[in-house]
């Protein structure tokens, strides 16, 4: 039961981390990332790749330090963006979410037939867990949950920090009002695209943290829903703006989500199989709920700061 | 080359039936609905469920399908109009009341397209369904070309039903006032065009092109829950390439993917094959889509028919 609720504190904690990264795109700076799950899976790959050990199956197994993995994540996923920002920030709104939707899709195809690269459908297996040989491998959650939470409360207190600064005050001012930032001399699209990079870098990270705690690597884990909607939920609920929400809100759709497991246990089993798309009509059910009722989040008592 | 023209304007123009309606909502509703896809795949769901009631009445041109299969989407196009009109009265109204910004429409829309999407995938199973298990024998026509009776009935089907949507939009009155709505909001209201029945008219036509188009789909590919939203790209790609809000746009560019995802992928794998690269390069057939969206909007970020930047 311990270990469970560790582990649910560890994937929370990567999902919180993903959220921040969102809230710096769509809440602060307007950017409507509807391709998250593109980020997330070019981190977990990169670090995958880096860190595992030789392998004829694909390219790679570079056998480097997690560090190095850490950071190649970081990078491929903020020269991605880097790359993607130049036509898809052209874009205003809508069209932008369209665009990285396309994206992630187009990626996700790419991870899973390029077997060379990937493996295909079978993933990567074998990424080291760090400081995996010094301790007991039953107590080895704790350990995790400590890297991640360290991590989670770096990149928080960074983001926070960054939103403050004039720096901040000038993506806050595109998220409201665009045109008239524009207007008072700042350059937008440079702003924009420095929002853009330095959120998916973290977004890889986020990636990066995932292989390294489940030691696998799949093209399953990053569908729409399961890598960039939950992740827009997340933020809709904590409330969109608002950094320590968005971390709340992390936990608590993560938890409902785990909690839908248990309620196997306890409806027949025709309708058990079924039970990932009972969670897909909760998922829309409080997106709408959110959207209609609530749209500052549920959590967050006023909107921005 | 030629048969892969000939697939393409198949596929291109099943697309080009979604994308018109698609257009019409993002322009006159000024929000890009996400849930779009999953009410395409509403729609052919639910002809597929009448079509189980109706049973077998005999066919006609020698398609994989009969009658009844026309009277389930009838009655499925009904069902499909009543259910739209209750989502926008019960679910985008409201958020038009409070004045929500179009990112929030969107967002909204994306969650409907969840819910939609469970229900489906609740009520029919995960598993692909087919309207019917006959196999057709494809008439060969010179060049290579092979059509099946099914794909002529489809291209024949949206060549009429883009005539009368063209008509309605162009000769009636409340065309006129849709085509005012999409062109200028705010001077369209303030010449007193009724925007409630301009809405309730841009959901009637994209709920009965949607419920075909996603029967069309049915019919020449198969059933899954899943295949709105993997079809809501191409149909996002069409809008935009066109220009959000261009009937002619949205025909062209529904034509433009269809065509290229066919000939571009075939035209790849036989070079590929010449040089004796063993790759599979069918399964890149929704990237066309979006390679064609980049060129496009990099070139002309308007789209092809597009006038102005929108705030969507």
């Amino acid at each position: 039961m311990i270990s469970y609720f560790v582990s649910f504190l560890i994937i929370g904690s990567i999902y919180a981390i993903a959220a921040l990264a969102l809230n710096l795109q769509w809440g602060f700076t307007g950017l409507m990332n509807f391709g998250i799950g593109a980020f997330y899976m070019l981190g977990a790959y990169t670090s995958a790749i880096l860190t595992s050990g030789p392998t004829t199956e694909h390219i790679g197994g570079f056998g480097l330090p997690v560090v190095a993995g850490f950071i190649g994540a970081a990078l491929v996923s903020g020269g991605v963006a880097f790359l993607i920002g130049f036509p898809a920030l052209r874009l205003r709104g809508g069209t932008f979410a369209i665009a990285l939707l396309a994206i992630h899709e187009t990626l996700l195809l790419v991870v899973r037939n390029e077997s060379w690269l990937t493996n295909g459908v079978w993933g990567i297996r074998g990424i080291p867990r760090p400081f995996f040989e010094v301790v007991n491998p039953k107590h080895y959650g704790y350990i995790y949950l400590i890297i991640v939470g360290g991590l989670l409360l770096l990149i928080y207190l960074a983001i926070a920090k960054a939103v403050r600064s004039p720096w901040g005050r000038i993506l806050r001012g595109i998220g409201e009002d665009e045109d008239l930032t524009s207007m008072s001399g700042k350059n937008c699209w440079s702003y924009k695209m420095q929002s853009f990079i330095f959120g998916s870098m973290i977004m890889g990270i986020a990636g990066a943290a995932y292989v390294h705690y489940t030691g696998f690597v799949s093209p399953q884990v990053f569908n729409p829903l399961m890598s960039t909607f939950i992740v827009w939920l997340m933020v809709m609920v904590g409330g969109t703006g608002n950094n320590r929400g968005v971390i709340a809100g992390a936990f608590l759709v993560w938890a409902i989500w785990v909690g839908s497991d248990f309620l196997t246990d306890f409806v027949p089993a025709a309708v058990a199989t079924r039970i990932g798309f009972i969670r897909m009509l909760f998922v829309g059910i409080i997106l709408g709920i959110t959207v209609l009722t609530r749209p500052q989040g549920i959590l967050s008592g006023e909107k921005r700061n | 080359m030629a048969d892969l023209l000939a697939s393409g304007i198949i596929y291109g123009s099943i697309i080009a039936l979604g994308a018109i309606g698609l257009t019409l909502i993002s322009s006159i509703l000024n929000f890009f609905n996400f849930a779009y896809g999953d009410l395409f795949s509403l729609g052919a769901f639910i002809t597929f469920f009448f079509l189980g009631l109706l049973g077998d009445w005999g066919t006609f041109f020698n398609l994989s399908f009969g009658w009844s299969l026309v009277a389930a989407t009838l009655l499925s196009i009904l069902v499909m109009l009543v259910i739209v009109l209750l989502i926008d009265r019960f679910y985008f109204k409201p958020l038009r009341y409070l004045g929500a910004p179009p990112l929030f429409t969107s967002l909204a829309s994306l969650g409907l397209a969840f819910i939609l999407r469970a229900v489906i995938n609740i009520a029919w199973g995960p598993e692909v369904r087919y309207y019917s298990n006959a196999i057709q024998i494809a008439k060969k026509f010179s060049f290579g070309i092979r059509v099946k009776p099914d794909e002529f009935f489809i291209a024949v089907c949206t060549f009429v039903l883009v005539f009368l949507v063209y008509l309605f939009l162009k000769k009636t009155r409340t065309g006129k006032a849709m085509r005012a709505m999409s062109d200028n909001p705010v001077l369209a209201k303030a010449s007193g065009i009724e925007t409630g029945k301009v809405i309730m008219w841009t959901w009637i036509i994209a709920g009965t092109l949607i419920t075909i188009a996603g029967t069309f789909y049915g019919i020449q590919v198969q059933l899954r829950p899943i295949m709105g939203w993997h079809f809501l790209i191409p149909l996002f790609v069409a809008v935009i390439m066109g220009g959000v809000g261009s009937f002619w746009g949205a025909l062209v560019g529904g034509m433009v993917i269809g065509i290229s995802e066919e000939m571009i992928t075939g035209t790849v794998q036989n070079i590929l094959y010449s040089l004796q690269i063993d790759a599979d390069m069918s399964v890149y057939k929704p990237a066309v889509a979006f390679v064609l969206v980049v060129v496009i909007l990099l070139v002309r970020p308007h789209g092809i028919f597009g006038k102005k930047e929108r705030g969507t």
